[in-house]
C-alpha cells in the first residue's frame, strides 16, 4: 500500500459513510459520496458484467448500479432488501452502490484500520482500505474509480 | 264218384242236349230234303206248262193261218203273228228247263225241225192265198201236208209230257216218305231226351239233397244248443263233402268254445282260445273276454287286497279316533274351566285398559304444553342469531379499519425512513463542508435520531396493530363459529321441535288406542263370556263324538270282515 497521503493525516479522523449489505458491514469515505437515494425503477441491462445490476434514473441522470459483493467476487449470503443506492461521483465517472440499509456518517481514526482481511486476497484485497476492529470494511474507492474494469464498463454504458 | 256237383249236373242236362240237337238236326235234314223235291215237282210243273203253251201256240199259229185263207183278212193274222214272237222264247225256255235230260233234248231238237216245218208250211200258205183266192188255198190246205206235221208234233209233245210227268210221280212218292222218317225220328227223339232228362234229375236230386237234408237237422241242433251231435263226414271230394267236413270243424270249434266256457264256469280262468282266423268274432270276442276276465279278477283280488289293508287300518285308526276322542273329552272339560279364569281375566284387563286410557289423557296435554314451550325455545335462538350476524358486521368494519391503519402506518414509516436519509445526506454534506458543517453534523445527527425514535414508534404501533388484528380474527372466528353453534341450535330446536311434535301425536295416538283397547276389552269380555257357552256345547258334542267313534269302530270291523269274505271269493278264481 502506497501511505504517501496517508502519511501526513495520521492524525486526522477519516470521514466514512458506514453501510450494510447483505449481513456485512461496509464504509465509503464520505467526500467521494455525492448523496445517498432510495433505489427507484432499476432497470437491467443486457450485455454488461455480472457485477453490475442495472441502471436508475436519479432526477434525469442515468446512473450504473454495482453489487460491491459480486465485484469483490465475494460470496452471496442470503437475500437482500435492496433498497437504497449511494452514489459515487469520481473525477470522470459517476455510479451508484448497492446497499441494504445505511447506518450513517460516522468517524474513523486511521489507525484503527487493520490493512489486511484473511478471506479476501490478491487483487481484491488492493480495493479496500482496511478492516476496523468492529469488522466494519473500508472501501478504497480511488482505487475502484482507477480500476480498468470500471473505465471498460464506462465505455459500455456510454 | 269223383265228380262235384256241377260237373254232374253239367253231364245230365249235357246229355239231354245232345238228344235234343240229333233231333234238331233230323228235322232240319228232312224239311230241307221236302223243300228240295217241292222245287224238283215246282220245275216239272213249269217244264209241263211250256209244253202246254208250246202246242197251245202252234195252234194259235194253225188258227191265224186258217182265218187268213177263209176271210183273207189281215186282222185274222193277229194270233198268228203274236204266237210267233213268242214260240221262240217259250222253245228256248224249255231247252233250258230239261238241260238235264238227254232223251229230252233228243226230242227237242226233233221238234225243233218240225216247228220249223210247220212255220215255214203257214208263212207259205199265206203267201199264197195273199196272191190266190180262197178256193186255191183251200186246196193247197187240203194236201195234207200241214196236218201230217202237226200230228207229229202233237205226238212228240205228249211223249215230253208223260215223261215229265213220270218224274212228278217219282217226286212225289220221294217226298212222302222222307216226311215219314222225319216224323218217327222227331218222336222218337223227343221221347229219349225226355226219359233222359227224369233219370238225371233224380239221380242228382239225391245225390244233393240227402246230405243237405241231414246237415239241417244237425244245424238245428246246434241252433238249440245241442253240440253233441257229430257230422258224418264221408270221403266225398265235392262240395257237399266239403260243406259237411266245414261244418263238422265249426261244431268242434263251438265245443271248444262250450268247454272254455265251461272251465271259466267252474271259475278256473286259464283257459285259452285260439281264434279260427282274424275275423273270427266270437273266437276274437271270447279271447278278450277272457283276458279282460282274467285281468279285472286280477284287478278285483288286488282291490280286494287293498280293501282288507285299508279296513284293518280303519280299524285300528277307528279304534284310535275312539280313545282320542275320549281324550279330547277330556281335554275340552279342562279348557271349559280354563276359559272360565280366563274370562276373568279379562275383566281384570279391561278395568286396567280404562285406567291406561285416562293415563294416555294427561300424557297428551303434557306433551302440548312441551310443543309450547320448543316454539319459545325456537324464537329465542332466532333473537340469538340476529345479534350474532351484528356483531359479526362489527366485528368485519374493526378489520378493515385495522388495515387503515396499517396502511398509515406504513406512511409514517415511509416518512421516517426518508427522514433517515435526509439526515444522512445533511451529515454527509455537513462533513463535506468540515469544521464549519459541524453544528449542521449535530442538527443532522439529532433529525436521524428523531427519525429512528419516529421509526421505532411505529413499530411499536405495527406490534400492537398486529396483536388488534390477531384479536379481531380471532373475534371473527369465534362469531363464525357462535353463527354456526346459534345454527345448529336453532336446527337441534327444530329437530326437538318436530320430535316434541312426532312424541305429542304419538301420545294422542296411544290415548286413542289405550281408548280403543278398552273398548275391545269390554267387547273381549263378552267374546269370553260367548266362548265359555260355546266350550259347554263343544264339550257335549264331544261326548257326542265318543260315541259315535264307537260305532265308526264297529262299522270298520263289519268292513274289514266283508273285505276278508271278498278276498276268499276272488281267490276262488284260478287266474
Amino acid at each position: 500500500m502506497a501511505h504517501s497521503p496517508a502519511a501526513e493525516i495520521t492524525e486526522i479522523q477519516l470521514e466514512v459513510l458506514e453501510f450494510r449489505l447483505a449481513q456485512e458491514s461496509y464504509a465509503v469515505e464520505s467526500r467521494y459520496i455525492q448523496e445517498v437515494y432510495p433505489l427507484r425503477d432499476l432497470t437491467p441491462v443486457p450485455c454488461t458484467p455480472a457485477f453490475v445490476l442495472g441502471i436508475v434514473n436519479v432526477r434525469g441522470r442515468i446512473v450504473p448500479v454495482l453489487d460491491i459483493k459480486k465485484f469483490l467476487d465475494l460470496h452471496e449470503k442470503g437475500l437482500t432488501d435492496l433498497h437504497r443506492i449511494i452514489l459515487i461521483r469520481g473525477e470522470d465517472c459517476e455510479f451508484g452502490l448497492l446497499a441494504d440499509v445505511i447506518v450513517g456518517v460516522r468517524s474513523i481514526p486511521f489507525e484503527s484500520l487493520q490493512p489486511s482481511l484473511p478471506t479476501l486476497t490478491g487483487i481484491r484485497s488492493d480495493y479496500l482500505k482496511g478492516v476496523t476492529a468492529e469488522r466494519l470494511v473500508v472501501l478504497d474507492l480511488a482505487r475502484i474509480l482507477a480500476d480498468p474494469k470500471i473505465i471498460v464498463n464506462d465505455e459500455v454504458i456510454a | 264218384m269223383k265228380w262235384n256237383v256241377g260237373t254232374k249236373m253239367a253231364a245230365g242236362f249235357g246229355s239231354v242236349l245232345v238228344v235234343f240237337t240229333l233231333v234238331g238236326v233230323v228235322s232240319y235234314r228232312s224239311t230241307t230234303q221236302l223243300i228240295e223235291a217241292s222245287d224238283l215237282r215246282k220245275h216239272t210243273y213249269d217244264v209241263l206248262g211250256n209244253i202246254t203253251e208250246m202246242l197251245t201256240l202252234l195252234t194259235d199259229v194253225q188258227v191265224g193261218q186258217r182265218g187268213y185263207v177263209i176271210t183273207g183278212d189281215d186282222n185274222y193274222l193277229e194270233p198268228y203273228r203274236s204266237a210267233l214272237t213268242k214260240l221262240d222264247q217259250t222253245f228256248q225256255d224249255l231247252r233250258r228247263q230239261t238241260a238235264d235230260s238227254v232223251r229230252q233234248q233228243g226230242r227237242l231238237d226233233a221238234l225243233d225241225a218240225l216247228i220249223k216245218t210247220r212255220v215255214a208250211y203257214s208263212r207259205e200258205v199265206i203267201d199264197f192265198r195273199r196272191t190266190n183266192s180262197l178256193e186255191a188255198a183251200a186246196q193247197m190246205i187240203k194236201s195234207g201236208k200241214g196236218e201230217t206235221n202237226m200230228d207229229e208234233i202233237r205226238k212228240l209233245l205228249g211223249e215230253m209230257q208223260s215223261e215229265e210227268e213220270g218224274l212228278l210221280k217219282i217226286y212225289t212218292e220221294q217226298s212222302a216218305s222222307d216226311a215219314r222218317n222225319a216224323k218217327w225220328t222227331i218222336v222218337l227223339g223227343t221221347l229219349v231226351g225226355l226219359l233222359l232228362a227224369a233219370i238225371f234229375g233224380v239221380l242228382i236230386t239225391r245225390n244233393i239233397a240227402g246230405p243237405l237234408q241231414s246237415l239241417t237237422t244237425v244245424a238245428e241242433r246246434i241252433t238249440a244248443g245241442d253240440l253233441s251231435v257229430n257230422v258224418t263226414a264221408d270221403a266225398r271230394s265235392d262240395e257237399i263233402g266239403l260243406f259237411a267236413r266245414t261244418f263238422d270243424r265249426m261244431t268242434q270249434s263251438l265245443r271248444t268254445m262250450a268247454g272254455a266256457a265251461e272251465q271259466i264256469a267252474a271259475g278256473d280262468l286259464r283257459a285259452t282260445i285260439t281264434p279260427q282266423s282274424a275275423n273270427d268274432v266270437l273266437g276274437n270276442a271270447f279271447a278278450r273276454m277272457i283276458d279282460n276276465l282274467r285281468e279285472q279278477t286280477r284287478q278285483l283280488l288286488e282291490g280286494a287286497n287293498v280293501l282288507g289293508a285299508a279296513a284293518t287300518e280303519i280299524v285300528a285308526s277307528t279304534t284310535q279316533l275312539a280313545s282320542t276322542a275320549t281324550e279330547s273329552a277330556t281335554a275340552v272339560s279342562e279348557t271349559t274351566t280354563t276359559v272360565e279364569e280366563v274370562r276373568q281375566t279379562a275383566q281384570v284387563t279391561s278395568q286396567k285398559a280404562k285406567n291406561v286410557s285416562e293415563s294416555a289423557k294427561k300424557t297428551a296435554q303434557i306433551s302440548g304444553s312441551g310443543r309450547k314451550s320448543t316454539e319459545d325455545v325456537a324464537m329465542g335462538m332466532n333473537r340469538i342469531r340476529e345479534q350474532m350476524e351484528a356483531i359479526a358486521e362489527s366485528m368485519v368494519r374493526l378489520s378493515e379499519q385495522s388495515q387503515t391503519i396499517g396502511q398509515i402506518i406504513a406512511t409514517v414509516e415511509d416518512l421516517a425512513a426518508q427522514s433517515n436519509l435526509l439526515a444522512v445526506n445533511a451529515a454527509i454534506e455537513a462533513a463535506k463542508a468540515g469544521e464549519h458543517g459541524k453544528g449542521f453534523g449535530v442538527v443532522a445527527q439529532e433529525v436521524k435520531n428523531l427519525a429512528e425514535q419516529s421509526r421505532q414508534a411505529t413499530n411499536q404501533v405495527r406490534t400492537i396493530l398486529s396483536e388488534i388484528q390477531k384479536a379481531t380474527g380471532a373475534a371473527v372466528m369465534a362469531t363464525e363459529q357462535g353463527s354456526r353453534a346459534v345454527e345448529g341450535g336453532e336446527r337441534q330446536t327444530a329437530t326437538a321441535g318436530e320430535s316434541i311434535q312426532a312424541l305429542s301425536d304419538s301420545v294422542t295416538e296411544a290415548a286413542q288406542a289405550a281408548t280403543q283397547i278398552a273398548a275391545s276389552s269390554q267387547q273381549q269380555l263378552v267374546g269370553m263370556e260367548q266362548v265359555a257357552v260355546a266350550m259347554e256345547n263343544i264339550k257335549q258334542a264331544s261326548n257326542q263324538n265318543v260315541a259315535s267313534a264307537k260305532q265308526l269302530e264297529n262299522a270298520a270291523r263289519n268292513v274289514d270282515d266283508l273285505g276278508k269274505r271278498l278276498k276268499q271269493i276272488v281267490e276262488r278264481y284260478k287266474v
